[in-house]
């Protein structure tokens, strides 16, 4: 299928692999299947990364979701808006390798770019290769190539692809003559057909047994001059048909298309233009039924150009296929600036062994410090490089924390793991810069998604941690913190971002406590809940054991407990445990009790009967 | 009951309500519902704290230290403007009117453990039973008479006892009559 299901993140964005990069985001997408729309995606965001285009549907994300394969996209096509229609990208699909364009292909073998190309992505493509033995079986890949003079306007024709003159009968629909439009006796194209395979077979035998790479260049002018019958090019001015070897048209001097681009060229007339009525491409049409059709997203809401622009780029850089590439080789990143540098480092390490003793740990730091330098020196010599290196940065500054916490004998846990996590969160982040144009409602809406994300991630468990609640200055200063001080958020944008996590569905949502703080929760957090927990605490407390007999009946009325007291047993903040006990009390589950030991809150008895 | 009797006894007798051992019972509620229920759980506690020890009135200085408003086990106590809030409350409709502050500074108040109209009735009705209509009884005798020491208003305040006799002679019951240290009552 050309059309996959993404999974999607609890923010409702496309989960990416991890490679994988967020190119674009736009809203306000519909989505095409070959001419039509796709009546349950019509709005939606669409989202570009290196490896997919995506589009996830408004109203039902998780059913309407949809994404593509950048590398099973044979071509893309950007028609800008005109009157009322929006501005369209068309994403073709590779065809599957059957069917008129790969008889095509295997008849005129590809060049070796191309050929690469479609190996390397999948390995069915290989059919398309000249390996002709396959051909003797008739039932695995009846390829025959031949053509039919036609008796009517003596026009030669190529056999179909389908037809298999050790099986075909009376019954095959034969097309019509591309000159005339007229139907051939069967008799003839059968004869036709058989005549080529003979010449064909032996041929072509010698050829195929190297049908590597390589030696398609010989395979080339071998398939040329014998299959000279089959293959013509016909004149795109007067339509005579040439021999394969022209390259001007030999009545009308009009150049002519290489074979290659020959091939392409029908075969995406036959795309283009696969519901007009010309007879010619009525037979087509039949061959390559089986082709996915192409995918249109259309940008209502503009957007279009920059997601063009970022569509070419992707396509050309083909991330996907360096998934399992190695890093970039260390040696071009260091030799550079200064062969001083490398030099320096070559003796140290010669020379460590020998060294021992205070000297010996002395050269060591020296020893790292220079490669540290080499690293942030390279990183910030322009910011190509810091995109390149940004990983080696990342790590460079974790350990620089984890010794900096370990030389205090301190380590701050949260900040700690907010940093070291900060690696996996440069990938996924929303910037301006992902959403082209600067329009700030997608920037809000993609900005409340991503901190949805970062909130629920299950790895991070922020929220969790945190007891379910926290307060949005938290999450806030959080958020930022790891984004290791670049694309930060401003508190507006922030604040505007979580306002809209309700209206967006999203699993969080934020909650203004009675003193108008704001807190950030699970969206399925609610008072009742809270308060359910926190009774259940405080009753427990009424069986604990207990050091020393407090001077009330403990056992009727348990303890009073402290906001920091419920701060440690739920994980909030000490702000958010004031707020929750206080809005329990108001709800009329507990009262409060001011002493020397400061504001204590009990199971509320003062509503119970004597 | 035995009014009498019970005079003489000390505080230890009195039973506490449970909530006396409750330590918020002495911190002001901030919600309403809460603040309700504790405010009427304190009339009642001082109702039943004056019936018992037959306090009529209550100067709040002098009694924050006493058990009604102290409680020694939990070093608790109620601060005077709570104390005062707690009064004002019974003064006011929603707490019945069973308080009744003495001039405007709010320094003392009575507790009305039994209102003046029901020590009234308490009055007319003992009259009535022992055929006393139409004979006048002087203030002194009602409550510290022979004859009244098994009556609940035996040793009842004067002052208390002449505002009680005021709604009697309103309803045109009694007739108070003579000079500020021999007053005389006639009930008809």
């Amino acid at each position: 299928m050309f059309l996959k299901k993404p999974d999607l993140t609890a923010g409702c964005r496309p989960t990416l692999s991890q490679d994988e990069t967020l190119l674009v985001v736009q809203d306000g997408v519909g989505l095409y299947e070959g001419k039509y729309k796709i009546a349950s995606c019509q709005k939606g965001h669409a989202y570009l990364t290196s490896h997919r285009a995506c589009y996830v549907d408004d109203a039902d994300p998780r059913a309407n979701s949809w994404a593509i394969d950048l590398k099973d996209v044979e071509r893309h096509e950007h028609q800008p808006g005109f009157l009322k229609s929006s501005a369209k990208i068309t994403l073709y699909p590779k065809p599957i390798k059957r069917g008129f364009g790969s008889v095509s292909k295997s008849a005129v073998p590809q060049s070796p770019a191309f050929q690469r190309v479609t190996s390397a992505s999948s390995p069915s493509s290989r059919s398309s290769s000249p390996f002709r033995p396959s051909a003797v079986s008739p039932a695995d890949l009846p390829v025959v190539i031949g053509t039919w003079v036609c008796p009517i306007c003596s026009f030669s024709n190529p056999v179909p692809s389908n037809f298999d003159p050790t099986i075909a009968t009376e019954a095959f629909p034969l097309p019509p003559c591309l000159a005339c439009g007229i139907k051939p006796p069967f008799a003839t194209v059968l004869k036709a057909a058989i005549a080529a395979n003979a010449k064909h077979l032996p041929e072509s035998l010698p050829s195929s047994g190297a049908g590597s790479v390589p030696d398609s260049a010989t395979g080339l002018h071998q398939s040329y001059d014998d299959s000279n019958t089959s293959d013509t090019i016909p004149c795109p001015r007067c339509t005579f048909h040439n021999y394969p070897g022209m390259r001007i048209c030999e009545m009308c001097s009009a150049p002519l298309p290489t074979p290659n681009l020959l091939q392409r060229v029908e075969f995406e007339d036959s795309l283009a233009r696969a519901g007009s009525p010309g007879p010619e491409i009525s037979g087509l049409t039949l061959e390559e039924g089986g082709d996915p059709p192409s995918v249109k997203f259309s940008f209502r809401n503009g957007g279009d150009r920059i997601f063009y622009d970022r569509l070419k780029n992707a396509m050309i850089q083909r991330k996907w296929l360096l998934q399992n590439a190695p890093p970039i080789p260390r040696g071009g990143v260091d030799h550079p600036p200064t062969p001083l540098d490398m030099a320096n480092i070559t003796p140290a390490s010669v020379s460590r062994p020998v060294s021992v003793g205070i000297a010996g740990l002395e050269q060591r730091g020296l020893q790292t410090r220079k490669i540290n330098e080499t690293v942030l020196g390279n990183a910030f010599a322009d910011l190509e490089a810091l995109m390149a290196s940004a990983k080696d940065v990342v790590a460079l500054a974790e350990r620089f924390a984890v010794e900096s916490n370990s030389g205090l004998g301190f380590s701050g846990p949260s900040s700690d793991v907010v940093l070291s996590q900060s690696a996996a969160a440069l990938g996924m982040v929303t910037t301006k810069d992902v959403l082209g144009d600067s329009s700030t409602s997608l920037y809000i809406s993609e900005l409340a998604r991503n901190l949805a994300e970062y909130a629920t991630d299950d790895r991070r468990g922020i929220l969790r941690r945190q007891g379910g609640t926290m307060s949005l200055v938290d999450l806030w200063a959080m958020f930022n913190r790891s984004q290791n001080g670049v694309e930060l958020v401003s508190p507006t944008d922030f604040r505007k971002a979580a306002e809209t996590w309700e209206k967006l569905g999203l699993p969080v949502k934020l909650r203004r406590f009675k003193s108008g703080l704001l807190v950030v929760q699970r969206r399925d957090a609610s008072d009742e809940k809270t308060v359910s927990q926190i009774k259940v605490w405080l009753n427990s407390l009424r069986v604990a054991e207990v050091d020393e007999t407090p001077t009330w009946e403990w056992a009727t009325y348990g303890f009073g407990v402290t906001a920091q007291q419920a701060a440690a047993r739920f994980g909030w903040s000490l702000g958010v445990a004031t707020e929750e006990l206080e809005m329990a009390e108001e709800r009329g589950a507990l009262c409060r009790e001011e002493g020397v030991e400061g504001l204590k809150f009990w199971l509320n008895f003062l509503l119970e009967d004597e | 009951m035995n009014p009498a009797g019970q005079k003489q006894e000390n505080t230890s007798d009195f039973v506490f309500p449970k909530s006396y051992n409750f330590p918020p019972f002495f911190s002001p509620q901030p919600t309403t519902l809460t603040r309700e229920a504790q405010l009427r759980k304190w009339s009642i506690f001082i109702q039943r704290y004056c019936k018992h020890h037959r306090i009529f009135q209550l100067t709040l200085i002098e009694t924050l230290d006493t058990p009604l408003f102290y409680n020694a086990t939990l070093k608790k106590r109620l601060s005077l403007k709570d104390a005062k809030a707690v009064i004002d409350y019974m003064v006011s409709k929603e707490g019945d009117e069973r308080a009744e502050w003495l001039g405007s500074e709010r320094a003392s108040a009575w507790i009305w453990w039994r209102k003046p109209e029901e020590w009234a009735n308490l009055i007319a009705a003992w009259v009535d039973e022992t055929g006393q209509k139409g004979t006048v009884l002087t203030l002194y005798e009602l409550v510290q008479g022979e004859t009244v020491e098994k009556q609940e208003f035996y040793g009842m305040d004067m002052e208390v006892l002449r505002k009680s006799l005021q709604t009697l002679v309103k309803k045109g019951k009694a007739q108070v009559f003579g000079a500020e240290d021999q007053q005389g009552v006639k009930f008809f």
